[in-house]
């Protein structure tokens, strides 16, 4: 009698443990990898021009806008964002098509709109590269909270470009929702844009 | 007496001649591992490679330099976070890259990397680019880095 006692205790707790967890896990609101931006204004409207000619922000309403400012002669920092966002873009399958990833130069100078389109098209064929006269490039960053700064260098290279490296991610309806920060893994972005995605 | 003169004579040459050969061992002891690039297209004119450079020496060691016929030029160079966030790249500070007897020093991408600019050939996966790196001590060492995909 008291062992028919212990065992109906032990499995009903044990029940509402594993209920418990269920509701949550169904239930909680999702957590985003990123940094969640809540905008009360869409994120401004820009025209770059690209290899195929000028590129709207708005060109793009209801998909997901990825936007990301680097240069071509970057040869560590940009390349790996570029290959995480190509690793979102494979783990996203079929919704990779919802998605558009812009790369904007900061490097007017030595990037031409095929240059800057060569260069994303070699990690996804899809990703645009677009740039601009220095007036409207910083113009664009500076809307956009990106800071950058040619730097000159002793050696070969001449000069270099810091740069703000996050990725800045624009929901359907044109606001300004997430920032990736450098270093953000595929998968993680990935888990982001499928949420919002379906949601 | 005479007997104990020669036994702490040979004693003493057992001792110079353990120091001798012991002072061998000593030094930097210089391995390279995992030597690779990342694949780019023509239009990136500036590439990186990446490596885990050790030393199992008993003297630190630096690594001062590159060449690779790939290359037109090479620096040692480290990307940083700036203040406020911002990414930055700069060729290392002292120009050169310690690595202290005993540890391992990573290559690798938002950091440390050799930089390769005007390069002189395409990076295709497959492609093995002849490296020769320069230590402080250890002198020239001649790398092969493979061009690949970077793996997780
Ligand atoms: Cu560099």
């Amino acid at each position: 009698m008291r062992n028919r006692t212990f065992w109906l205790g032990f499995f009903g707790t044990l029940l509402l443990v594993g209920l418990g967890w269920w509701a949550w896990d169904r239930f909680r609101p999702y957590a985003f990898h990123g940094t969640v931006l809540q905008s009360n204004e869409p994120a401004p409207d820009f025209t770059l021009m690209s290899a195929d000619g000028p590129v709207s922000l708005s060109d793009f309403r209801g998909k997901i806008v990825l936007l990301y400012f680097g240069y071509t002669f970057c040869p560590d920092v940009c390349p790996t964002t570029l290959t995480e966002l190509k690793r979102a873009m494979e783990l996203l399958g079929e919704d990779a098509d919802q998605v558009q990833v812009i790369m904007v130069s900061v490097d007017p100078e030595r990037d031409t709109p095929e240059k800057i389109q060569e260069y994303v098209e070699y990690f996804w064929p899809t990703f645009i590269g677009v740039t601009g006269t220095p007036e409207q490039i910083a113009e664009v960053a500076t809307q956009y909270g990106i800071y950058y700064e040619k730097r000159e260098v002793p050696g070969a290279t001449g000069y270099l470009m810091d740069h703000t490296a996050t990725v800045t991610v624009i929901d359907r309806d044109g606001y300004v929702k997430l920032i990736f920060p450098f270093g953000t893994p595929g998968e993680d972005i990935a888990a982001d844009l499928k949420y919002l995605i379906e949601h | 007496m005479k007997r104990s003169l020669g036994f702490v004579l040979t004693l003493f040459a057992l001792l110079a001649l353990a120091a001798c050969s012991g002072s061998k061992a000593e030094g930097p002891k210089i391995v390279i591992e995992n030597a690779w690039g990342r694949p780019s297209p023509k239009v990136a004119t500036a590439g990186a490679f990446y490596m885990t450079i050790r030393n199992e020496g008993s003297e630190d060691d630096a690594l001062i330099g590159a060449d690779s016929d790939a290359c037109g030029t090479i620096e040692l160079h480290e990307s940083y976070m700036k203040e406020g966030g911002a990414m930055g790249m700069r060729p290392v500070p002292g120009g050169k890259i310690v690595i202290p007897a005993g540890e391992t020093v990573e290559l690798k991408m938002g950091g440390l990397h050799i930089m390769c600019i005007d390069k002189q050939i395409d990076f295709q996966p497959g492609t093995k680019v002849k490296l020769i790196l320069h230590f402080e001590k250890s002198g020239d060492i001649p790398i092969e880095v493979e061009i690949r995909n970077p793996m997780k």
